[in-house]
């Protein structure tokens, strides 16, 4: 009944308007972080034909505000030289209470040949940069490795083993039970903007 | 004018589009537009351009436009933080006007002078034969609108060739962005270069 009183008056309900949205998000209490920058390409990989899928993972206490969290980038076939080059935009915005579950990202590098066919080539991940400001990351990949038998049937015929579930990539659980293999470095231009972690104390 | 509880920020770029390096091609010109996201808007300066028509010389294998750029945007949120977006054109063997390379970048987020180099891809073909027939017509793959490589959408399906890398060079200043509690880290007083991929 207070709710239909306060509705004929203009200012108070542009109030209570900002009342509720500031106490649904929740925004005067949160630090927020903005990831502004490109997936620039990789090279050291075996062929040249390359696309990345990524993913930006998050602990709980994180909330994307905009921008898209996981993508797959463009297939480049570079005319010269051996990097590929995809120069895909990642813009996101988070707002978090907290520092655990700091932002990560993940990568998978596919390779497509000329008939369409994908092959995996390498899975990697890094930590968004914990400093603000322009940074440069050369995200190391690896590959599991299968038994020989498979290894010469990959030579081949290409495919190979690949993780059941993508959250190997970024996690240190099972890991002790792979067996993988070294494969290129994909390089990332990471912008990093920080608001209000110095009033919580955060040093950075 | 100065206020203690700004509600939006300015961002000014100065710079230039240096110059490019191709090596298969030569008489290039170049196209350059910003996308930015919604809560954006440019407040003085252009929004897009064309520069003049270049060459190699005897000399260097470069080409070079020197192409000023200076524009200054305002926002309220860093989200959607504005790109350049450049295609590169230039005549083909008949003389037809062709795409040479699409390129986007951010620009810097934090104050001071950085030099970028962006490569540049064109869309290829996906049969052989729609791949000659294009360049015995002159008519290659181009994106409708450049501004789609800025974006992160609708990529996958894409399959490009680079062929290409262009200069620009920025200098950058921001006012309010601490006012309003953004930390954009330290100045850059001069950096080397951007991708060292000569």
């Amino acid at each position: 009944m207070w709710g239909k009183d306060r509705r004929k008056d203009p200012i108070q309900d542009g109030r209570r308007k900002i009342r509720i949205f500031l106490v649904k998000e929740g925004c005067c209490n949160m630090a927020e972080l903005h990831i502004i920058g490109q997936i620039l390409g990789a090279r050291g990989f075996p062929q040249n034909s390359l696309f990345c899928k990524w993913g930006v993972h998050t602990g709980g206490a994180w909330r994307l505000l905009s921008g898209l969290k996981e993508g797959q980038t463009q297939v480049d076939i570079p005319q010269t030289g051996n990097m590929a080059y995809w120069s895909h935009p990642i813009d996101l915005q988070f707002a978090t209470k907290g520092l655990q579950g700091w932002p990560k990202l993940h990568l998978q590098v596919w390779h497509q040949d000329s008939f369409g066919r994908c092959q995996l080539y390498g899975y990697g991940y890094c930590h968004v940069p914990c400093s603000p400001g322009t940074h440069r990351i050369e995200c190391v990949t690896w590959r599991p490795l299968g038994s020989w038998q498979e290894q010469i049937t990959q030579m081949f015929v290409g495919g190979g083993p690949q993780l059941r579930s993508p959250d190997l990539i970024y996690s240190g659980a099972d890991r002790y039970r792979l067996q993988t293999e070294a494969m290129g470095t994909v390089e990332l231009e990471l912008g990093v903007i920080m608001r209000h972690f110095d009033k919580y104390g955060v040093d950075s | 004018m100065a206020s203690s509880n700004p509600s939006l920020f300015l961002l000014t770029v100065n710079g230039q589009i240096e110059g490019a390096n191709f090596p298969e091609y030569d008489s290039l010109y170049c196209k350059y537009s910003y996308v930015y996201g919604h809560d954006w808007a440019i407040t003085t300066g252009l929004e897009e351009g064309i520069t003049q028509i270049t060459c190699k010389s005897s000399l260097s294998r470069t080409l070079v436009w020197n192409f000023p750029l200076e524009t200054t945007f305002k926002s309220t949120n860093p989200s959607g933080w504005p790109q350049i977006v450049i295609s590169v054109y230039g005549p083909d063997v008949f003389g037809n006007d062709v795409v040479r390379g699409y390129g986007a970048t951010h620009i810097p987020i934090t104050p001071g002078q950085h030099t970028k180099t962006i490569p540049m891809f064109v869309p290829e073909p996906t049969w052989r034969l729609q791949k000659f027939t294009g360049w015995l017509l002159g008519r290659r793959p181009e994106y409708t609108d450049p501004k789609v490589v800025a974006q992160g959408e609708g990529r996958e399906v894409t399959r490009v060739r680079s062929q290409g890398f262009v200069t620009v060079s920025f200098h950058i200043t921001t006012k309010d962005m601490k006012k309003m509690g953004y930390d954009t880290g330290p100045s850059n007083p001069q950096t080397a270069g951007g991708v060292d991929a000569f």
